[in-house]
């Protein structure tokens, strides 16, 4: 497995069960089967509870899944150790939140340089890197600003940029639109394909909003754990 | 900024961070108080043991148990090394002051050229030198091993009575062994004596001093005509020549010759009673930080709840964190950060409590308690290792807590 870019990514019959075994158990995915080729731009869409967050936690290797594999360039990688996933996520994964969870006692600046820290970027490198990725989404002089102080447009737009500071080849984004109006939500769809361009990176969106979903070139639909559909743009 | 960023929770939860601290503060108070105290008074009391004008003790079991003091004091005097042994009877008695009904007084018999020899330092300079008692050796009144010789009827006062009673040098005093008058007989005051402003022992305020033989005659324990016992005393100091006065060696020694010479007679030297002293004051101490662990436990269990709670608070926080990949380490460290600040706030306000209040009660209590507080000693290598052990203990309270932040599911914590 290359240490960073776009990964292939495959899952084979990947199931997750929350409270297996016990009364409340709840099959949240159902032996998914799912190849993600590098660049590709997806959508995840469905109902509300059809698995849409869960599968898109396990590709960022948020959780583990109950069965099943899930493979990066052919390695499996789904079930390795917190210590391992976490330094996967932190080089190679970029997350955006539908509400943003920007940490609010650091500043917009301290928020973008909080990943190149835990990679342990030089400070110089750190501050410089981080200027230009505010600039990139247009919220140059605003680095001092906390996300109090912030709309929850340039919130959004400071999230996408700490997403991307580490140059992550697979970009995640659940419901990146849902707390916002139509004009920022065009405007920071059109950053995020802006900046998956720029690097090449995959992007897959989770969204039950059309507008979001038309910005993927490939669409997987699921209903009650399971892919239902899977179609690509002519 | 903080990688973990953990520290930015101080600020928000104020209140949550006072009440640790505060608790933390009041554990640590505890011991500060107990110890410096108890510590204190230890150290004055070892204090007054080492420099003590006498370093051996003769007793016997019972109130004036020892007899024949005046040949048991003389035979002492023969051992090697010994410079003076002075027999001392203590017994209370009544005095008739000009246009007073009968008064209580401490009479101290002794022989003044054997007593004072046994002063220390601080006592030595509130006596006059030499006493003026008229019978230097007790041994014209208590000539042969009778009481024939005459008295000398000669006593001192101390300074205190002499404020109270305006007895003073030159003036006549009525001393009796009852509250019957004409069975009193007069004495001289030919000087008065300082009452030393040690604390927390017996201040003899209002005292005198004669010879031993006008107070054993007076009381009746002196010995009866054509009798051998009891010409009694309570004790007999021992003072040993300067050169091995702190010598524990060469003063056991001594002590084994004069225990030799009166086998059924306690004899033990200051430096035992200092040991133990020692020894009772390290069980003090070990009792009162048993006392005080269970305050500090109390605190430290506090601490982690706060830990707790914060952890559960900021658990989106914590969760974001860990999805972006930052290390547990790093979470850790944050968590571990606040630990320690909380309890380093606690032990230093406990510290500045706990001596505050001792400085308090030594200025706004009255009787022993003051005394004991004025006494306090606060060691700051004791100090330093309370702070030390509530560091170090803080880190197990931080470990409850980053353990719960390292296990929150990730998924959970950014619902």
């Amino acid at each position: 497995m290359s240490a960073g870019g776009a990964p292939q990514i495959a899952l084979r019959g990947v199931t997750r069960t929350y409270g297996a075994g016990r009364a409340e158990e709840v099959r949240a995915l159902r032996g998914v089967d799912l190849t993600i080729a590098p660049g590709e731009t997806l959508s995840i869409e469905g109902p509300s509870g059809c698995g849409k967050t869960t599968l898109l936690n396990l590709l960022g290797l948020l959780d583990r899944p109950t069965a099943g594999e899930i493979a990066w360039d052919g390695v499996s990688v789904g079930a390795g150790s917190e210590r391992e996933r976490g330094r996967l996520r932190l080089r190679r994964v970029g997350f955006i939140f539908q509400r943003f969870y920007l940490l609010p006692t650091l500043t917009a600046r301290e928020n973008v340089e909080l990943p190149m820290r835990a990679a342990r970027l030089a400070r110089d490198e750190r501050v410089r890197r981080s200027h230009e990725l505010l600039g990139e989404v247009g919220l140059s002089g605003r680095e001092r600003a906390f996300p109090h102080q912030l709309s929850g447009g340039e919130e959004q737009r400071v999230a996408v940029a700490r997403a991307v500071a580490n140059e992550p080849g697979l970009l995640l984004a659940d419901e990146p639109t849902g707390e916002l109006d139509s004009k920022n939500t065009e405007s920071i769809l059109d950053l995020l394909t802006a900046v998956q361009r720029r690097r090449s990176a995959t992007l897959v969106l989770v969204t039950h909003n059309p507008t979001v979903a038309r910005r993927a070139h490939r669409h997987v639909t699921m209903q009650d754990g399971a892919v239902v559909g899977d179609a690509r743009d002519p | 900024m903080t990688v973990a960023g953990f520290g930015g929770g101080l600020r928000h939860s104020r209140l949550q961070s006072i009440l640790a601290i505060a608790a933390i503060g009041a554990a640590v108070a505890l011991p500060v108080v107990l110890v410096g105290v108890g510590g204190g008074v230890s150290t004055h009391e070892l204090n007054q043991l080492e420099t003590a004008g006498y370093q051996i003790v003769v007793s016997a079991a019972g109130t004036h148990g020892i007899a024949n003091a005046h040949r048991v004091g003389e035979s002492i005097r023969g051992v090697n090394d010994v410079v003076a042994a002075s027999p001392v009877l203590s017994v209370a008695i009544d005095a008739f002051p000009t246009g007073e009904g009968a008064q209580a007084v401490l009479a101290e018999g002794i022989i003044p050229d054997q007593f004072a020899p046994t002063l220390g330092p601080t006592e030595s300079g509130l006596f006059p030198d030499p006493l003026p008692l008229g019978d230097p050796t007790d041994s014209i009144h208590y000539a042969n091993g009778t009481y024939e010789g005459p008295a000398t009827y000669d006593v001192l006062v101390s300074t205190p009575y002499e404020a109270e009673f305006g007895v003073g040098p030159g003036d006549r005093l009525l001393l009796g062994p009852d509250t019957n008058r004409s069975g009193a007989t007069a004495y001289n005051v030919t000087g008065t004596f300082g009452v030393s402003l040690n604390l927390l022992g017996p201040t003899a305020a209002f005292a005198i001093l004669l010879p031993l033989s006008d107070l054993q005659t007076m009381t009746g324990f002196g010995a009866a005509a054509n009798a051998t016992v009891p010409d009694a005393a309570d004790t007999i100091e021992v003072a040993v020549v300067s050169s091995i006065a702190t010598n524990p060696g060469a003063i056991a020694a001594v002590e084994s010759q004069v225990q030799a010479l009166f086998p059924f007679y306690g004899v033990s030297s200051l430096l035992q009673e200092a040991q133990q002293l020692e020894s009772a004051s390290a069980v003090l101490t070990g009792f009162y930080l048993a006392l005080s662990s269970v305050g500090i436990t109390v605190g430290l269990l506090f601490l982690a709840l706060v830990l707790v709670r914060r952890v559960e608070a900021d658990r989106r926080s914590i969760g974001v964190r860990r999805a972006l990949g930052l290390p547990g380490t790093s979470i850790a460290s944050g968590i571990l950060r606040d630990g320690l600040v909380l309890a380093g706030c606690g032990a230093a306000a406990g510290i500045v409590a706990g001596i505050l209040l001792v400085e308090a009660l030594a200025a706004w209590t009255t009787g022993a308690v003051q005394e004991a507080a004025q006494l306090a000693w606060f060691s700051p290598a004791f100090l330093a290792a309370l702070t030390a052990g509530v560091l170090g203990l803080s880190l197990l309270a931080s470990g409850v807590a980053t353990r719960t932040a390292l296990r929150l599911p990730i998924p959970e914590a950014l619902r």
